[in-house]
C-alpha cells in the first residue's frame, strides 16, 4: 500500500493559494475559454513551431520555408474544454527512499489537478509503470478535488518502468487530446524518447516534470558492492570508488540534460523537480513558465 | 641481529598461523554488500565506460589491505622475538656491589655529598639503574666485618631500602675478607662484575692475595679526595694510688697532614670542658704525652682534638674524639678489732673511701666479710685468708714471734721505695717500746731500728697479706704525725684492693668479652647512639660487639657497668684514597663498560605495528584499498 499522502486542510489551503497566484499570473482567464495549443484542430492562428517528424504536413507554413528553407508548423487555437491528463509514474524506482519521489509526484499531481479543476478543466489522473496502473476518469469542478485526493491516496507502486508501453496504451484509450503532464523519474531502460514521441504523435501536448531525488546524485556508497535494481532485480557487481562515483554523477546529469534537450528542441515544457524543493515552489515556477496556465 | 625472546620455531609457528587467520579474515571481508538502487543501468553504463587499463591497479590496491595485515603479523612476530643489535650484550651479568662502610668513609672530602659513603651510595644507585632484566645483583657492605644484605636478586628496587639505610661504622676495613667473599661468589658465573665502592684507605697491595676468575671484571670506584686528618689514636686515664682524686692522662694524636699544623686537645669530663691542651704537630707527626696530676672529678672522660690552622681542614671527624673511663672510687671495708683506740678510729672514720667497722676482740668473727682487718694489740687464734694489719700483736697467735721488747727504738733504716713508705717519713719517730720480732724467710722489714729489729714488717703467704707494726701507736707520737693517716692509707693501698687504677678502653670493630660477674644470663646494652641491644653472658662475660665509638652501658639484675669504645685505628685514620689492586688482573676505575644502553627494539616494532593498524583502518574506511 502506498504511503498515504497528507491531503489535509493545510494542503488544501496551499492549493487554494496556488490557484489564486495562478489567476494573477494568467491574464484574462475565462471559463472554458482558455487558449489552448492543440495542433491542427482550430481555425485561429496562434503560433509557429518547428516541424518534428510525425507532425501534420498540412500545417507546414510553406511561405516561411521558401524564405528560410526551414520547416515550421502553424498552430491554431481551439475553444473547447481542456483535458489535462496527469500521467504519474508509479514504478518502484519512484518509491525508493524516504521521502520518496512517489509522494512528491502525487503532491504535484494533486496541486496541478486542483488548479485545473478550479479552471473548470477536465482532469484525469493515470498512474503508469510498465503499463497503466489505474485511471481517474476526467472530472470537472473544484469539488472533484477530494476524489483526486482519494484516488491518489489509494494508489500502489507498480513494477518496472516502460514509458513506451504505458503511453501506447494511454494514447489508444484516450482519444480526447489535451495536456499530458508526465510526472516521472524517467528511469526507463528503453529510454524516454519513444514514449514522449507517442504522446506528441497523437497530438497530446506533453509537459514533462522530471522528479529527482538529490540523494541519488550523491550516493553514499563505496567499496565492493552488489547493486540490485529495485525494479528489475538485476544485480551488478561493482567496486564503487570515489572516481566511479564522480562518473556516475556525470552520467546522471547527462541523462537529465538529455531529457531537457529533447524537450527544449521540441518545445515541450520541461521542469526538473528535485523533491528536496517544496512542491509549491515548483508549482509557482511552472506557472511563471506559463505552460500550464495558458 | 640477535633474538632473545621466543625461539625461532615457536615464532614461525605463531606467525604462520596468524598469517593464515589474517588471510581467511581478509577473504571474508571481501564479501560484498547488497545495495538497492533505483536505476542500475546507469551504473552499468558508467562501468562500461571505465577503461581496462585501471583493472590491474585496482587489483593491486585491493591487495594492499591484505599486505598491511601480513606486515602487522610480521612486526608482531619480530617484537615477540625480542630483537637486539648484534653487538649488544644481552646475556645476564652477576654483579656484586661491595660497599665500604668503615670509619674512613665518614670523611667529608667529597663534592656532591656529605660524606664518602653518601657519594658511594649515589654511585651505587647509578650502577643499579643499569641493571637489565637478565642481570642479578648482590649488595654487600664491609668494614671490619662482611655483611651481605641480599642474595643475587633480579629486581634492583629491592635493594634500594638497604642501600639507603647504610651507615658508617667506627671500624677498620677487612679488605681481604671482602675480596675473598666477592671472588668466591662470582667464581662460577659466566659474566661476573665486582664493583667496589670504597676509598681504599688502609689497603695494602702486598697483603692482597685474592685471585678472581677470568670471567670476573673488577672495578673500583674510588671515593674521597684528600688525606688531611688529625686523629686521637690513644687516650687513657689512670688514677693515682695515693690520691684517688688525682689521675694521669695519656693522649696520642697523629697528624696525617703533609705540613705542620696547630691543634688543641680538649678534655671533657661528664660533658663539661675541664681542660684544653694546645699542641703543634709537624708533618705526619705522632704526638703523645702524659699529663700528670689532673685533679678533677668525673667518671666519663672525653678527649677532642680540634684543628686550629685556618687553611687546613680535618675531613675525618670520627677519630677526633676518644673516650675513657676513670676508675671508680670504691669504698674499702675495714674491720678494726680493738678494745678502743681513737687514734686508729679517727683517721679511718674521716676517710670517705673507707667503710669502718669496729669490734672488740671478743666479738671478732673470722668469717666477717671485710677487705682489711686491723688487729690492735690482738691476734686471733685462727687467721683466715685476707689482708691484715697487726699493730703490736699480743699472744702466741701473733704472726711474728716476739723475742722481747726494745725500749726507745730508733728507726734508722727505711725502705723508701716501699709502697708503705710512700709520702711519709719515719725519721725521728718517737716510740716508747717496740717488740723484737723474729722474721721468717719470706718476711720483709720495711722499717728497721738501729738494733736491726723490724719496726714495720710485711708477710705474704697462703692467701694472706700481713703488715705488722711492732709497737703500740699509743706508745708513740706516730698518731700525732701527718704521716700516720697516710701510713694507714698506704697499708690499705698496699693490699692492692684498688686494682682498677687503669680502665682500658676497647677498640671498635671487635667483639669485647666484658666481665659482668656470675649470676647473669644476659645483659642489656645501651649503645652510644642511644639504641639498646641484648647480649648473652657466657662464663661471667658478656660478648659485646662495638662498632661505634663512645660509652656503652651494661645493665643486668643489680648490675651496672660502663665501658668505653674507641676507634684508635691508625690505619683507618690514614684516609688517603688508595686504588685497590687485584692479583693478575687489571682493576677498572670507572663504569665505562658497565653502564651501557640497551636497545629495546621490540618497543619500536610494536609502535610501528600500531601505526600500520591505524593506517589500515583509515585506508579501509576511506576506501583507498577496497
Amino acid at each position: 500500500m502506498a504511503e498515504l499522502e497528507k491531503f489535509d486542510e493545510a494542503f488544501l489551503k496551499k492549493l487554494e493559494y496556488l490557484y489564486i497566484i495562478s489567476r494573477k499570473i494568467a491574464a484574462g482567464a475565462q471559463r472554458a475559454e482558455r487558449k489552448k495549443r492543440i495542433v491542427g484542430s482550430g481555425l485561429e492562428f496562434a503560433d509557429f513551431r518547428s516541424y518534428s517528424p510525425g507532425d501534420d504536413l498540412r500545417n507546414i507554413d510553406w511561405k516561411i520555408f521558401g524564405r528560410t528553407e526551414k520547416l515550421f508548423l502553424k498552430l491554431f487555437e481551439e475553444e473547447e474544454d481542456l483535458y489535462i491528463y496527469f500521467l504519474v509514474d508509479s514504478s518502484r524506482s519512484m518509491s525508493l527512499g524516504t521521502p520518496s519521489k512517489w509522494n512528491y509526484a502525487r503532491q504535484l499531481a494533486a496541486a496541478l489537478a486542483y488548479i485545473g479543476l478550479s479552471n473548470f478543466d477536465r482532469i484525469s489522473i493515470i498512474p503508469f509503470s510498465s503499463g497503466l496502473d489505474g485511471r481517474l476518469p476526467p472530472s470537472r469542478g473544484k469539488a472533484q478535488i477530494f476524489k483526486v485526493f482519494e484516488f491518489l491516496n489509494g494508489l500502489d507502486s507498480g513494477n518496472q518502468t516502460s514509458l513506451q508501453d504505458a503511453f501506447k496504451t494511454f494514447v489508444s484509450q484516450n482519444k480526447r487530446r489535451g495536456i499530458a503532464v508526465v510526472i516521472s523519474d524517467f528511469y526507463d531502460p528503453a529510454g524516454f524518447e519513444e514514449g514522449l514521441n507517442l504522446l506528441r504523435y497523437h497530438r497530446f501536448e506533453p509537459l514533462v516534470i522530471q522528479t529527482i531525488d538529490e540523494r541519488e546524485l550523491d550516493p553514499k556508497i563505496l567499496g565492493d558492492l552488489q547493486l540490485v535494481d529495485c525494479e528489475t532485480g538485476m544485480v551488478t557487481d561493482i567496486t564503487v570508488t570515489p572516481g566511479l562515483k564522480k562518473e556516475y554523477i556525470k552520467a546522471f546529469e547527462k541523462m537529465c540534460s538529455n531529457i531537457e534537450d529533447y524537450c527544449v528542441k521540441r518545445q515541450i515544457l520541461y521542469f526538473k523537480a528535485p523533491i528536496q524543493t517544496p512542491f509549491d515552489e515548483l508549482i509557482l515556477r511552472i506557472f511563471r513558465a506559463g505552460g500550464f496556465l495558458d | 641481529m640477535q633474538f632473545t625472546g621466543l625461539d625461532w620455531s615457536t615464532l614461525s609457528t605463531l606467525m604462520g598461523l596468524s598469517a593464515l587467520a589474517v588471510t581467511v579474515l581478509y577473504v571474508l571481508k571481501l564479501r560484498k554488500r547488497r545495495i538497492q538502487v533505483p536505476f542500475a543501468p546507469l551504473w552499468q553504463q558508467v562501468l562500461a565506460e571505465k577503461t581496462h587499463a585501471t583493472d590491474l591497479w585496482k587489483r593491486l590496491r585491493r591487495l594492499l589491505s591484505w599486505l598491511l595485515h601480513l606486515l602487522l603479523v610480521a612486526l608482531l612476530g619480530f617484537a615477540l622475538g625480542d630483537p637486539h643489535l648484534e653487538k649488544e650484550v644481552v646475556e645476564g651479568r652477576h654483579i656484586v656491589l661491595l660497599i665500604d662502610t668503615s670509619a674512613s668513609m665518614a670523611s667529608t672530602d667529597v663534592s656532591g655529598a656529605v660524606s664518602r659513603l653518601e657519594l658511594g651510595k649515589q654511585k651505587a644507585q647509578e650502577v643499579l639503574k643499569t641493571v637489565g632484566p637478565e642481570d642479578r645483583v648482590m649488595l654487600v657492605t664491609f668494614g671490619d666485618q662482611l655483611m651481605p644484605l641480599s642474595p643475587f636478586v633480579g629486581e634492583p628496587a629491592i635493594l634500594e631500602a638497604a642501600l639507603h639505610s647504610m651507615t658508617v661504622l667506627a671500624t677498620g676495613t677487612a679488605y681481604s675478607e671482602a675480596l675473598t667473599f666477592a671472588a668466591d661468589s662470582l667464581r662460577d658465573k659466566k659474566r661476573g662484575e665486582l664493583v667496589i665502592i670504597s676509598d681504599g684507605a688502609g689497603f695494602d697491595p702486598s697483603l692482597n692475595s685474592v685471585e678472581f676468575a677470568k670471567t670476573t671484571t673488577v672495578r673500583h670506584l674510588i671515593v674521597g679526595e684528600s688525606s688531611g686528618n688529625l686523629a686521637i689514636t690513644g687516650f687513657n686515664v689512670r688514677r693515682y694510688l695515693a690520691n684517688k682524686l688525682d689521675y694521669e692522662l695519656f693522649v696520642r694524636v697523629e697528624s696525617f697532614f703533609d705540613r705542620p699544623v696547630e691543634a688543641e686537645v680538649e678534655i671533657w669530663a661528664d660533658g663539661r670542658l675541664v681542660d684544653a691542651k694546645p699542641m703543634t704537630l709537624q708533618a705526619r707527626q705522632t704526638f703523645q704525652q702524659f699529663y700528670p696530676s689532673q685533679a678533677v672529678s668525673g667518671e666519663r672522660l672525653e678527649a677532642r682534638v680540634r684543628l686550629k690552622t685556618t687553611d687546613a681542614r680535618d675531613v675525618f671527624p670520627l677519630d677526633d674524639r676518644a673516650y675513657a673511663l676513670l676508675p671508680e672510687l670504691g669504698k674499702t671495708r675495714v674491720l678494726l678489732v680493738s678494745e678502743g683506740n681513737l687514734y686508729l678510729e679517727g683517721p679511718l672514720l674521716l676517710n670517705q673511701n673507707i667503710d669502718l667497722t669496729t669490734v672488740a676482740p671478743t666479738a671478732y668473727d673470722p668469717a666477717a666479710e671485710t677487705d682489711v682487718t686491723i688487729f690492735d694489740r690482738f691476734a686471733p687464734a685462727v687467721l683466715p685468708e685476707g689482708n691484715f694489719l697487726f699493730i703490736d700483736p699480743q699472744g702466741e697467735s701473733s704472726p711474728w714471734e716476739s723475742r722481747g721488747d726494745e725500749k726507745d727504738p730508733i728507726i734508722t733504716q727505711v725502705r723508701r721505695s716501699h709502697p708503705l713508705m710512700r709520702w711519709i717519713s719515719l725519721k725521728d719517730l718517737n716510740i716508747g717500746v717496740a717488740q723484737r720480732w723474729r722474721l721468717d724467710s719470706g718476711d720483709e722489714s720495711v722499717a728497721t731500728s738501729i738494733d736491726g729489729a723490724a719496726i714495720v714488717a710485711t708477710r705474704k703467704a697462703k692467701g694472706r697479706s700481713i703488715v705488722g707494726l711492732a709497737f703500740d701507736v699509743r706508745a708513740s707520737d706516730f698518731p700525732l704525725r701527718v704521716a700516720f693517716p697516710v701510713f694507714l692509707l698506704n697499708v690499705i693501698d698496699y693490699f692492692s684492693l684498688d686494682e682498677s687504677t687503669l680502665v682500658e678502653s676497647y677498640a671498635t670493630g671487635e667483639a669485647w668479652p666484658v666481665p659482668v660477674g656470675s649470676g647473669l644470663n644476659e645483659v642489656k646494652i645501651i649503645r652510644p647512639d642511644g639504641t639498646s641491644q641484648e647480649a648473652k653472658v657466657f662464663e661471667g662475660k658478656a660478648v659485646v660487639y662495638g662498632d661505634l665509638a663512645g660509652f656503652y652501658e651494661l645493665n643486668g639484675d643489680g648490675f651496672r657497668k660502663i665501658i668505653a669504645g674507641n676507634l684508635s685505628n691508625s690505619d683507618e685514620s690514614a684516609i688517603a684514597p688508595v686504588k685497590i689492586q687485584a692479583v693478575d688482573q687489571v682493576v677498572v676505575n670507572d663504569t665505562s663498560s658497565l653502564v651501557f644502553d640497551r636497545h629495546e627494539l621490540w618497543i619500536w616494532a610494536l609502535l610501528l605495528a600500531m601505526v600500520l593498524l591505524v593506517f589500515e583502518w583509515l585506508s579501509y574506511n576511506r576506501r583507498w584499498t577496497v
